[in-house]
């Protein structure tokens, strides 16, 4: 690893000599590049030629005062997050997009587009992304001299009559209310007989505005308020978020904090796993398996209610440790809990793996090949079940993951089963090191004191959620309140992987399809 | 014939679900319901997918602009008489979002409320209760004694 690590920044240091391109190793995160409007497409193709696995992970977009920075954060094989800034200026924030280079880039310069007006050239997509449909023009909320009181929202307009095409197409439209989604998003599906030809998702319908609603709160309630941008991965947007914050301040955790968030960290994913290897079932009409991984899931439920005294939401996570200590008596019924949860876990993998009906509705379904993965910019269970080994946890340690052994899980198959098998071997590999981490529990504190005001700095951060890799960029101003925090999550990144496979499949494959991306809008949508 | 509908939506009310921008915190509370522990089958309370055949509206969230007209909407489709429960702090006022330039702080900005049950999120239990509540508020006050029946 480390050897490679030199080259990535060689690599571009030697290409961009004499230029105007700057790269600034030890600078926010692995390095920061700087570049701009003519170069940044340079810069990024330098880095896809020296190593297939360079993604853009996120496209922040910030206001610095008479210029919007366009900063692309860009992970490659070895450890760490490259990021190249640009900066635009704006009265005319134009830029050209990176969408023909890094297919996966779409939504995310869609969403800068939307939230912070950049016209990305050269993007065929760009118009309303997670913003109402009624939202005044002009008005872009995250730019800092935006007037969000008193917005005049338009009129919604009247439904007009389609206009005359193919009449072999038909169209579902799934959402926002329908009783396969527990979230109001709305996908339409354009279906010649059996077909899916076209998906159409209109998100937003969750958006909350919390980036915006984190610049007038102080850190510490910002924990709380990130924490409930999603009820199910709530303890990964809260570790992510304190840790950017301990970055900047340069804090050190101690040991027995890292231990206990890696535990409710882990939590997180055994009752995400559960639910939707459960839900999974449901949307193949395999209800007693929805039941089944239920009923199992509520002791995951306990253990964080045990822990943390809240069934959902832990709230575990603070600048500088966590908030409660684990109890010693309590380690007991925790370790109880999870070793007959263990117990069950052969009966469960069978029927994942060899259940006729589990193979009829999920094998060869939705597959995503490990190349368009890998151009898609896909992330957790969905790219290693098409064979990318990424996991952040490996790639990036934090907490007190390098210290703890487990087992990356890859299956090469990439279909929808292979997906589902990647989270159920996972379920055991969590409940190893949750053992693991309660077995050797360090002594000594649980948190360390730390200054309401931070430093000027920014800082990057990533964390495996369950769905995959959860990104946070956060910049202070010395103040006690951020200046812009950017969450990019898992989902968000996967939504192109749904449309790549849902396009051509049978309109029955769809629901076990989405399904086994385990979509979470609340996160996308923010 | 009111009475048997009175009698019929007192034992086995059927509830629809909605999302209006929650973190699936509450939803997930919600589903759980349903699953093997909590079993609100038992009660006759059954989750019903078109509002056309719900009794009990169950809303979570903040509700968001672009959600609004889709709540009011659902709302319209249901069959009078019906029920709304507000469930979660987000739900009943807002919460941790109040304020937000793209959220309505509550539930009750858009269609009335029945019933609210706080907390982030709520226990099933809680929302059980909440629901029981509701529901116990339905019943015709039992003729005192002496008096006769109508």
């Amino acid at each position: 690893m480390s050897k490679k690590e030199i080259d990535m920044l060689s690599v571009l240091q030697s290409k961009f000599e004499g230029t105007s391109v700057q790269v600034r190793p030890e600078q926010l995160g692995k390095a920061e590049v700087i570049a701009d409007a003519s170069t940044h497409r340079d810069v990024l193709k330098a880095m896809l030629e020296a190593d297939e696995k360079t993604a853009v992970i996120a496209i922040t977009g910030i206001d610095l005062g008479a210029t919007i920075g366009v900063f692309y954060h860009i992970r490659t094989s070895e450890t760490g997050i490259i990021t190249i800034k640009v900066e635009v200026p704006k009265e005319e924030p134009q830029i050209k997009t990176i969408t023909d280079l890094m297919p996966g880039a779409t939504f995310d310069e869609m969403e800068v587009n939307d939230l912070l007006g950049v016209v990305f050239e050269g993007n065929p997509s760009l118009g309303r992304l997670v913003l109402p449909d009624n939202w005044p023009d002009g008005v872009y909320p995250l730019r800092k001299d935006a007037k969000l009181d008193n917005l005049q929202f338009k009129p919604t307009p009247p439904s007009e009559p389609e206009p005359a095409g193919n009449e072999n197409i038909v169209k579902v439209i799934v959402g926002p209310q329908h009783p396969a989604l527990l979230e109001p998003e709305k996908f339409v599906l354009k279906v010649e007989g059996e077909i899916v030809k076209d998906v159409e998702p209109r998100i937003g319908y969750v958006h909350r505005g919390i980036e915006k609603a984190t610049e007038s709160r102080t850190y510490l309630q910002d924990v709380y308020l990130v924490e409930r941008i999603c009820g199910i991965c709530n303890a990964c947007h809260a570790s992510c978020f304190v840790e950017t914050v301990e970055k900047i301040l340069k804090t050190e955790v101690p040991p027995r904090a890292k231990y206990i968030r890696t535990v409710l960290l882990e939590l997180n994913r055994l009752h995400s796993h559960l639910l939707t290897l459960g839900h999974a079932g449901l949307e193949i009409g395999f209800e007693t398996l929805f039941q089944y991984f239920w009923r199992d899931r509520e002791p995951i439920m306990d253990i964080t209610e045990i822990i943390s005294g809240n069934r959902v939401i832990s709230s575990g996570m603070t600048v500088g440790g966590v908030r409660r200590d684990i109890n010693e008596a309590d380690i007991p019924k925790i370790k109880g809990r999870l070793t007959d949860l263990k117990k069950k876990l052969p009966f469960y993998k069978n029927v994942y793996e060899d259940e006729p009906s589990i193979k009829m509705r999920m094998k060869n379904v939705g597959t995503l090949k490990r190349e368009d993965a890998l151009k898609l910019c896909i992330v957790g269970p969905t790219a290693r079940g098409s064979g990318v080994d990424i996991d952040v946890r490996k790639d990036e340690p934090y907490e007190a993951y390098g210290e703890i052994p487990f087992k990356l899980i890859t299956y090469n198959e990439g279909d929808t089963w292979a997906r589902m098998n990647v989270r159920m071997d996972e379920v055991e590999e969590s409940i190893n090191i949750i053992e693991y981490a309660l077995d050797n529990l360090p002594a000594g504190p649980f948190r360390v004191r730390v200054p309401r005001v931070v430093i000027a700095g920014e800082a990057v951060s990533r964390v495996e959620a369950p769905r995959g890799e959860l990104f946070y960029y956060l910049k202070s101003n010395g103040t006690a309140y951020p200046e812009r925090v950017k969450v990019r999550t898992p989902t968000f990144a996967n939504i192109p992987a749904f449309l790549a496979t849902a396009i051509g499949s049978s309109i029955a494959d769809v629901p076990p399809n989405f399904v086994s991306l385990d979509p979470c809008f609340s996160c996308t949508d923010r | 014939m009111s009475k048997l509908a009175t009698w019929a939506r007192l034992k086995s009310p059927w509830v629809l679900h909605f999302n209006s921008g929650a973190c699936n915190g509450c939803d997930i509370e919600v589903v759980a319901l349903l699953t093997p522990r909590y079993d609100v089958e038992r009660f006759g309370i059954k989750l019903e997918p078109s509002p056309r055949h719900a009794d009990v509206l169950l809303v979570t969230g903040s509700v968001t602009q672009q959600c609004a007209e889709r709540l009011k909407r659902i709302y319209d489709q249901m069959p009078e008489p019906k029920f709304v429960v507000a469930i979660g702090a987000c739900a009943c006022s807002g919460g941790v979002f109040k304020g937000n330039y793209n959220v309505l702080n509550g539930v009750d900005q858009v269609i009335p409320v029945n019933a609210y049950i706080p907390g982030c999120p709520p226990k099933p239990e809680a929302i059980i209760d909440g629901v029981v509540k509701l529901l116990n508020s339905l019943k015709p006050e039992k003729p005192a004694k002496g008096e006769k029946k109508k």
